[in-house]
């Protein structure tokens, strides 16, 4: 017997009749999922500059989808140009863009599959400004530039806020226009609603500011937003980091515990949220969000993206580009990971809000076992798990573990090297000992891309001179 | 070149961060210049105090009159402060530009210009100072005025420098006492001595000149003072040293050793002795050294001696002692200028052989012979009956301390000393270059030796390097102490430590033997 063979108990229980709880359904208030495993979000620079998705979008969602998992949560899709983290990702900001996202949510259920729509706003967190936000400071909570990258950005008017939560109703409106299955607020990870939940970055002295209560009012108010907009039958998550672990620059505050972020959760639960989805870290990416390696010459080798984006983003070059200089960032970002394991690293927080919730509880962070993830589920840690590496590597992981296999022969190395090539290269697998050559890797970054020729001679008024 | 507008809002603020911090980026390039000065200063002042350098000559005869033993970082004077010292003290220096008022005797060179540097004076970069000192040539090499003949056969009249024999002008006591006493004077205070040393040379650079006022002259003082301090009570309680002679470890003991004065016995302060010769060491290893015999080693013996000249554990240049060492083994003395009768030669050589070689070997027509069965041993001096200060003034206790504290711990640590009773049976290699004789210089000359003590000179001239042709030695008239002629050294044998007694080996022969056996002495 193999390692990838199957499993014993796994093997016993399917011959017992017993149904394995990873496919177990997952009811919610307003959304039945057919299984607990959910593809979490991931994007790659698929889509079109204005926003509008394509082809390539739908070819990389219906790969996961066909794999066997119960739901995908989208990519980061903003809800306005301005909250747009990486140009080329597609947008939820105007109504003519419902049909798109319409045949993404029919291509997607045409596998037996759920959509649920992450909805964001970046914040200051925003990677790649592209040309529609390279010559103004992004809107956030604070004027405090971020970080890590020293991107710039201003304090949002209340105004601005308002016309922001206003945006959220409108895109979660949207997303039911298009017939997808529910919406996330992407509420962790240092992006908009991170900027206003954490005491390590709010810095407001309005009412969206200072204490815990206040500094949750944006999210509470988008939640309300969204209810009042599409009602109380439309199935709404929030994504939540559990703990803000905010100095991984060493001289910025730790932002939020886990007890504050029980507390949320709960606010969220109480304003509507039909789930909580839990991660960590209060910007993206964390040291623990997504847990692994950190490869130092992929970075160099896309880093440069980048430069262009903030004040800080030149030192971080040198701090990548110069093995003499690399110590530096390698003790900053590893010091956080010490003593923690990498498959199931937010279980015990996500537990903790389990414990506080009714409703049900998504965990995320290196989930790729099948046997970790029946056990998080059975020991009430959480309800279901999102995963996006471990899918990127294997898509139809799902069907490794309903054949009763514990791993696939080929499972993800957590190594991040898909992460770090996102503000530069394609979406996808860049771990050099999954595959036979280079040209192998390519071949597999490119699947995505094998669209339909079906171009069109444009009509005249299509043409704006 | 066109100003362009920034692009993107992360340009603006560079280019603003870049305007608000321009005082900080003016601040931090002056302190990086300042920084980069610093540096390059503190570069060029460690290169300057790694300096330890000094000139070598291909010529071991140079060498030895010119080179480094490694005496001048902690004894040692400034060159500019020693050419500043004869017009800033006219007086000590008898108006003359040199230093030949204390005996040290200068060469000409290619161009017949006098050397700016007296024999014995070596000149070492240290810490980027040029200093000089002692060398080995310093009390080793004398002069004398006869008709000679060179390698070459000529006869050569006048004034003959020679390597190897006893300083016979050079008054040591003279110049210390002179150096002492001007470190206590206001000459030597910064401004009058830096205004000497820019009229006597390049005058010097401001830094240069900063570094003398704030460190080498008040360091010099220091030194000089601290030294008159030790040595001044014990030259006091000493008769006048007189040219040729040197107090060989007393002043050691109080500067090098550090030992108290007042811990030091009355019968041990009055060590005064002649410069020995330094010829034909070589057949001189494992026989007793030193007047009193108290070492057996070469080449402890020299380390030893070079202490007295001024070398440290830390600045001592073994290899450049080495060299001269080495060749001082075969250091011939030039032959004797005398021509006595060769019949009186044979009878007195018959005479020597009967009754001198056994302690001092002999001389014949191959050389130096250094043959005999109580050569190079110590003859107590119950016997020898010579003035006893000399071999009183090392002590078993010093001998316990120059064990227990010189280069310990290294293959030079000090370990052939003894304590003797007596004096040690030389070989008398160079003996008509060796005047005034016995172990204190205080018998002119050879015919005088073979006197009875009543009968030796009582006092006479020491420090004139012409021959006496007819008794051997130079020559070295009478004189009254209490009037001494000028510009010389009346030497009294009746004070302590100049006693004329002892050796009283051929004394009571008949006149003719004498006649015989001083024919044969000259021939040395």
């Amino acid at each position: 017997m193999t390692e990838n063979a199957p499993q014993g108990s796994a093997a016993l229980a399917t011959l017992a009749g017993i149904k394995d709880v990873i496919f177990t359904p997952l009811k919610f208030n307003n959304l039945e999922v057919k299984n607990r495993i959910f593809r979490s979000s991931v994007s790659g620079r698929f889509d079109n500059e204005d926003g509008s998705l394509t082809q390539t979008r739908i070819n990389w969602e219906c790969k996961f989808a066909k794999g066997g998992i119960g739901a995908i949560i989208s990519s980061y899709v903003p809800v306005l140009m301005e909250g747009r983290i990486i140009a080329g990702y597609a947008t939820i900001h105007r109504d003519d863009f419902i049909p798109y996202w319409q045949k993404l949510g029919n291509a997607v259920h045409s596998f037996d599959c759920k959509f649920i729509m992450q909805l964001s706003h970046s914040g200051r967190q925003m990677d790649v400004p592209g040309v529609h936000n390279y010559a103004r400071p992004t809107l956030s909570a604070t004027s405090k530039n971020e970080s890590l990258h020293g991107f710039l950005c201003r304090a949002m008017t209340l105004g601005e806020v308002h016309h922001t939560i206003d945006a959220f109703a409108q895109g979660a409106w949207r997303a039911r226009e298009a017939g997808l299955d529910g919406v996330e607020l992407h509420a962790a990870n240092g992006y908009l609603f991170t900027q206003f939940l954490s005491s390590g970055i709010n810095d407001r002295t309005d009412e969206y500011g200072g204490s815990l209560a206040n500094r949750a009012r944006f999210l509470l108010d988008v939640i309300s937003a969204i209810r009042s907009k599409v009602g109380r039958e439309f199935h709404l998550q929030v994504k939540i980091s559990a703990v803000d672990h905010n100095n991984v620059v060493p001289w910025e505050k730790k932002g939020n515990t886990l007890s504050e972020s029980v507390q949320v959760a709960q606010w969220c639960e109480a304003a509507g949220a039909d789930a909580i989805h839990v991660s960590t870290g209060s910007l993206f990416p964390h040291p623990l969000n997504p847990p692994g390696g950190f490869s130092f010459e992929t970075i160099t080798a896309t880093y440069d993206a980048m430069i262009s984006s903030g004040v800080s983003t030149l030192r971080n070059y040198f701090l990548f580009r110069y093995p003499m200089l690399r110590p530096i960032f390698y003790w900053a970002w590893f010091r956080m990971k010490r003593g923690r394991p990498i498959e199931g690293v937010g279980e015990d927080e996500a537990r903790a809000i389990k414990a506080a919730v009714k409703i049900p509880v998504i965990s995320t962070g290196g989930w790729q076992t099948a046997s970790r993830i029946r056990a998080a589920i059975n020991s009430n840690a959480c309800d279901g798990v999102s995963i996006a590496r471990s899918l990127i590597a294997n898509s139809n992981l799902p069907k490794f573990w309903a054949d009763g296999h514990d791993l696939p022969p080929s499972p993800c190395t957590y190594c991040n090297r898909c992460l770090l090539n996102a503000p530069k290269n394609p979406m996808g697998c860049y771990e050099p000992l999954r595959f036979a050559n280079h040209d192998a890797m390519v071949e597999q970054l490119m699947t995505i891309y094998n669209t339909h020729p079906v171009l069109q001679v444009p009509r005249p008024d299509e043409v704006v001179p | 070149m066109i100003r362009e507008f920034p692009v993107t809002a992360v340009q603006e603020a560079l280019h603003r961060r870049w305007r608000l911090l321009i005082p900080v980026y003016i601040l931090l390039a002056i302190i990086v210049l300042i920084g980069i000065v610093g540096a390059i200063l503190v570069l060029i002042l460690l290169w300057q105090l790694a300096q330890n350098r000094t000139p070598h000559y291909a010529d071991i005869i140079e060498e030895f009159k010119y080179g480094s033993i490694g005496t001048e970082p902690h004894s040692g004077i400034p060159y500019r402060i020693w050419r500043a010292l004869p017009t800033l003290f006219p007086e000590d220096f008898a108006g003359r530009q040199d230093y030949s008022a204390f005996g040290f005797v200068y060469e000409s060179d290619a161009d017949g210009r006098q050397r700016e540097l007296p024999i014995g004076i070596s000149r070492r970069t240290y810490r980027d100072v040029d200093i000089v000192w002692f060398n080995c040539a310093t009390c080793h090499t004398g002069t004398v005025s006869a008709t000679m003949t060179d390698p070459n056969g000529r006869q050569r009249t006048g004034r003959h420098i020679i390597p190897g024999m006893p300083s016979n002008n050079l008054y040591l006591e003279r110049f210390i006492r002179f150096l002492l006493n001007a470190g206590a004077d206001e000459r030597l205070s910064p401004d009058k001595l830096i205004a000497e040393i820019d009229k006597t040379g390049p005058k010097l650079g401001p830094i240069d000149e900063l570094i003398y006022r704030w460190y080498i002259i008040p360091t010099l003082r220091e030194g000089l003072l601290e030294r008159r301090t030790r040595l001044f009570p014990l030259l006091g309680q000493q008769p006048p040293w007189g040219p040729g002679r040197v107090d060989t470890f007393n002043p050691y003991k109080l500067i090098q050793a550090n030992i108290p004065l007042a811990s030091l016995q009355q019968s041990e302060l009055i060590g005064i002795a002649d410069f020995p010769s330094i010829f034909n060491q070589g057949p001189r290893e494992g026989m007793h050294l030193h007047w009193d015999g108290d070492n057996t080693s070469l080449a402890e013996r020299n380390l030893s001696a070079a202490i007295g000249a001024g070398v440290t554990p830390d600045s001592v240049d073994f290899d450049a002692i080495d060299r001269v060492a080495r060749w001082v083994k075969t250091l011939q003395p030039p032959p004797s200028p005398y021509q006595p009768d060769a019949t009186a030669v044979a009878r007195g050589r018959d005479i020597f052989m009967s009754q001198c070689s056994a302690c001092h070997g002999f001389a014949d027509s191959g050389g130096y012979r250094f043959i005999g069965s109580t050569i190079g041993q110590v003859e107590p001096n119950d016997k020898l009956r010579a003035d006893p200060h000399r071999l009183d003034s090392y002590t078993e206790k010093f001998r316990e301390f120059q064990l227990a504290n010189f280069f310990v711990g290294t293959p030079h640590q000090f370990k052939y000393f003894v304590k003797t009773n007596g004096y040690a049976n030389l070989p008398l290699d160079g003996l008509w270059l060796r005047a005034p004789y016995l172990h204190n210089g205080s018998i002119p000359t050879l015919a005088a030796l073979l006197q009875a003590p009543g009968q030796r000179p009582i006092t006479f001239i020491r420090g004139v390097d012409r021959l006496d042709m007819k008794n051997g030695g130079f020559e070295a008239p009478a004189c009254d102490p209490s009037t001494p002629p000028a510009n010389a050294f009346c030497f009294d044998t009746r004070l302590p430590g100049n006693s004329n007694t002892g050796h009283l080996y051929g004394t009571d022969l008949p006149e003719a033997a004498k006649t015989n056996l001083l024919a044969y002495l000259l021939t040395f």
